[in-house]
């Protein structure tokens, strides 16, 4: 997607990914951080991760974008993000086709989010518990289904498992 | 059904015991009224549940809990399995909680009472496991039936719950029988009083459930300003075991005491509980006086968990 220009860097069209748009501005490597897009790096994959920080939307005022060439961020994920930056909207690009898709704050997150009481059950090395939370929306907090540890959505950044 | 109360026995049956949260005040009514028939007629439950086997998995030390559950279970009829400790079991090799519910599954346990160290334990075993699950405890999170054994001394020396108020002193952090109670006593119009340094106060999402239900406790960080209020004192010890950091405990160990200095001003007919076992916290010097019911509380722990065993397994009488 990025092409080195003469003097200047190009960041291409998408065909084929995910681009998440209206993220407040300077927020893109918190995206980037919860969407797990450094797993790509792990996964050897052929994608590339594009950030626009700081440009000017007429909806927020500055924003920034995320663009991700050749591979569709899971929508789990997106969902999980909305928490923190409720005012961002996701777009899928297939064919060159856009499909747009809004997150929604789902009422339970399983196995993404790592519990901080250290005493939790879902912490214990070699039990095969999922860790899971449950939304309070009102309230914007996470509630750990088996300790009942308290989260904001504000601090999931903080959490999410890498 | 019982008299006035709005549910039924079969509400019990093969019921999980996790939290205190998942009883309404007529389950919990329920329950005191039948401990206080079993009172009356001692031996009514003796081999009600003949031939079933309850599994009582202690993943951390135990002594007044496991006591009264296998006595319990034996006084019934049942038949005893498991262990009270991590020694000598093969925990100390390494098997998982989950490897071993399902192992004492396959064995044919009817019923699962569990201690374990770590939050949510109770919880994830009875996800795993169709077997009624009691928790004996986990981590600092809950110990439902304490929280029983509690509201029935209440009732015991006073006739009602409604109308008092009650304070908790002590490690409410760590401590996890006062967050039972917190959650029991939500069910009825009590005053609660959450008494302890700042450090040692009560988990906000005990507080946050509290909030919830229409609950606002107040909080205090010493005994003096509210002693001459409180119907019903609530001690714990500081769970050395539980809090993470040692120089933390080092900073709130010895931090109170309720002796008879302490209540000078507290009312005659105050009661003082614990659920023991106790250390620095609660002068021997009471042990004579009128305050004393921890003694009393603790002999209620045997014929709650026959009634509570018996209720789930469905034994009748």
């Amino acid at each position: 997607m990025a092409e080195k220009g003469k003097d200047h860097l190009l960041v291409n069209k998408i065909g084929e990914g995910t681009v998440i748009d209206h993220i407040p501005d300077w927020k893109a490597e918190t995206v980037v951080q919860v969407l797990r897009l450094d797993k790509l790096a792990r996964m050897q994959a052929d994608a590339s991760v594009a950030t626009l920080q700081n440009v000017t939307s007429g909806k927020l005022g500055r924003k920034d974008i995320v663009k991700v060439d050749g591979w569709h961020v899971d929508e789990k994920d997106a969902d999980i993000l909305s928490l923190v930056f409720p005012s961002i909207t996701v777009n899928y690009i297939e064919e060159g086709q856009v499909s747009k898709y809004q997150p929604k704050v789902p009422d339970t997150i399983e196995g993404r989010i790592r519990c901080p009481e250290l005493g939790c059950i879902s912490n214990a090395e070699r039990e095969p518990v999922v860790s899971r939370f449950a939304t309070l929306k009102h309230e914007r907090l996470l509630q750990c289904r088996y300790c009942d540890t308290l989260i904001s959505f504000d601090s999931v950044p903080d959490h999410v498992r890498t | 059904m019982q008299v006035g109360l709005n549910i039924s026995v079969s509400e019990f049956l093969r019921r999980d015991v996790i939290s205190a949260r998942d009883f309404k005040r007529d389950h919990f009514e329920y329950i005191l009224r039948a401990v206080e028939d079993l009172e009356k007629s001692p031996g009514s439950l003796d081999g009600a549940l003949r031939g079933k086997l309850a599994a009582l998995l202690f993943f951390e030390p135990s002594t007044r809990t496991y006591s009264s559950f296998q006595i319990a279970a034996e006084r019934l009829g049942m038949k005893v399995t498991g262990f009270a400790g991590p020694t000598g079991s093969s925990i100390t090799k390494g098997e998982t909680l989950h490897d071993t519910v399902k192992m004492f599954e396959g064995y044919g346990a009817d019923v699962f009472v569990i201690r374990h160290n770590r939050m949510g334990a109770a919880s994830f075993a009875a996800e795993i496991s169709d077997t009624p699950v009691i928790s004996a405890g986990d981590g600092s999170r809950e110990h439902p039936t304490q929280a029983m054994v509690d509201l029935y001394a209440i009732k015991r020396a006073f006739g009602r719950i409604d109308g008092l108020k009650v304070g908790m002193l002590g490690d409410l952090r760590y401590g996890r029988t006062s967050s039972s109670l917190a959650y029991a006593l939500s069910n009825y119009d009590v005053e609660i009083t959450f008494i302890a340094p700042e450090a040692l106060q009560m988990r906000p999402e005990v507080i946050h459930f509290l909030t919830r239900r229409g609950v606002t406790p107040k909080k205090e960080s010493a005994l003096k300003d509210v002693a001459r209020a409180l119907d019903v004192l609530y001690v714990t010890r500081i769970q050395k075991e539980r809090i993470p950091d040692p120089t933390e405990f080092e900073k709130v160990k010895g931090m109170y005491e309720v002796n008879l200095e302490a209540l000078r001003e507290a009312k005659p007919s105050l009661k003082v509980l614990h659920p023991l076992p106790r250390v620095d916290e609660l002068s021997a010097e009471l042990d004579g006086t009128s305050y004393a019911h921890y003694f009393t509380q603790a002999a209620g722990g045997l014929p709650l968990r026959m009634v509570l065993l018996n209720l789930i397994l469905g034994g009748g009488r």
